[in-house]
């Protein structure tokens, strides 16, 4: 029972600055989370999901290291965090006229015997903070982002 | 063998099991008997008993009477937690994917 969950989203600008959004440390972090990444395949890295206190959550980190890096079209990295072990985050970028069209995966959501609960109920308490204190301006971005691509 | 929760059922725990999973696989096809179940199995009698018990409890099957014996049903709907479960994550990375586009189209106008 692995689940896997797929994007596929049209961006714009050209592979080269989509590659670089996702690989370099400081502009991943704009995006993601502070963390100190590095585009070179056995690369250990984490992602340092900052704590917030008004939702009593404390902060995760996530732990990663980069499988697959193939600029400027690939790129993937193990995800370990809470109740999930490695499981595979992957980028694959493909040119789309003046743009790239982003293949988004992570992969490897594996409900087995490993898995016990209270790994499960810390990743659900996690997560559920986490995407607590993601803003309305969220909202607001897509709105904007949605009328850009029309 | 590891327990269910106190409050309420956990659909987590009853699908942990690889044999869980398979009588799961079974009884998606047809309602069954236990000794039907039982058949497809090398445990004993009382051990199939035993994670039937478990996905009972989780409410992942209920027991229906036919005659004199009693059939296994499998309830789909019950799977939602590990479907909510996937679905923080979409929601996550929706979110994130989302500022990724922002964050290119603002740095190609400056």
């Amino acid at each position: 029972m692995t689940k896997t969950i797929r994007r596929e989203i049209p961006i714009p600008q050209p592979r080269e600055q989509v590659w670089r959004a996702i690989t370099d440390s400081a502009t991943l972090a704009e995006w993601m989370f502070p963390n100190d990444m590095e585009p070179r395949v056995g690369h250990q890295f984490t992602f340092r999901v900052p704590a917030n206190p008004k939702v009593g959550f404390d902060g995760m980190i996530v732990h990663c290291e980069v499988l697959e890096c193939e600029p400027p079209s690939r790129l993937a990295f193990s995800w370990s965090a809470g109740g999930l072990v490695d499981t595979r985050v992957s980028f694959q970028l493909e040119p789309d006229g003046e743009g790239t069209r982003v293949l988004f995966e992570h992969s490897g959501f594996d409900i087995s015997e490993s898995w016990s609960e209270q790994a499960f109920r810390g990743a659900e308490y996690g997560w559920a903070k986490m995407l607590g204190q993601l803003p309305a301006v969220v909202a607001a971005r897509n709105a904007s982002v949605r009328t850009k691509q029309e | 063998m590891v327990s269910t929760s106190d409050r309420e059922p956990d659909v987590f725990t009853a699908i942990s099991h690889p044999a869980r999973r398979r009588m799961l696989d079974l009884l998606i096809e047809a309602d069954r008997s236990v000794n039907v179940i039982a058949g497809h199995f090398e445990m004993s009698r009382p051990a199939v008993s035993q994670h039937l018990r478990i996905l009972l409890d989780s409410g992942l099957v209920t027991e229906q009477r036919h005659g004199r014996e009693r059939r296994y049903h499998f309830v789909p709907e019950r799977l939602g937690p590990v479907r909510d479960w996937i679905s923080q994550y979409e929601r996550f990375w929706d979110d994130h994917l989302q500022r990724l586009q922002k964050l290119l189209s603002k740095k190609s106008e400056e």
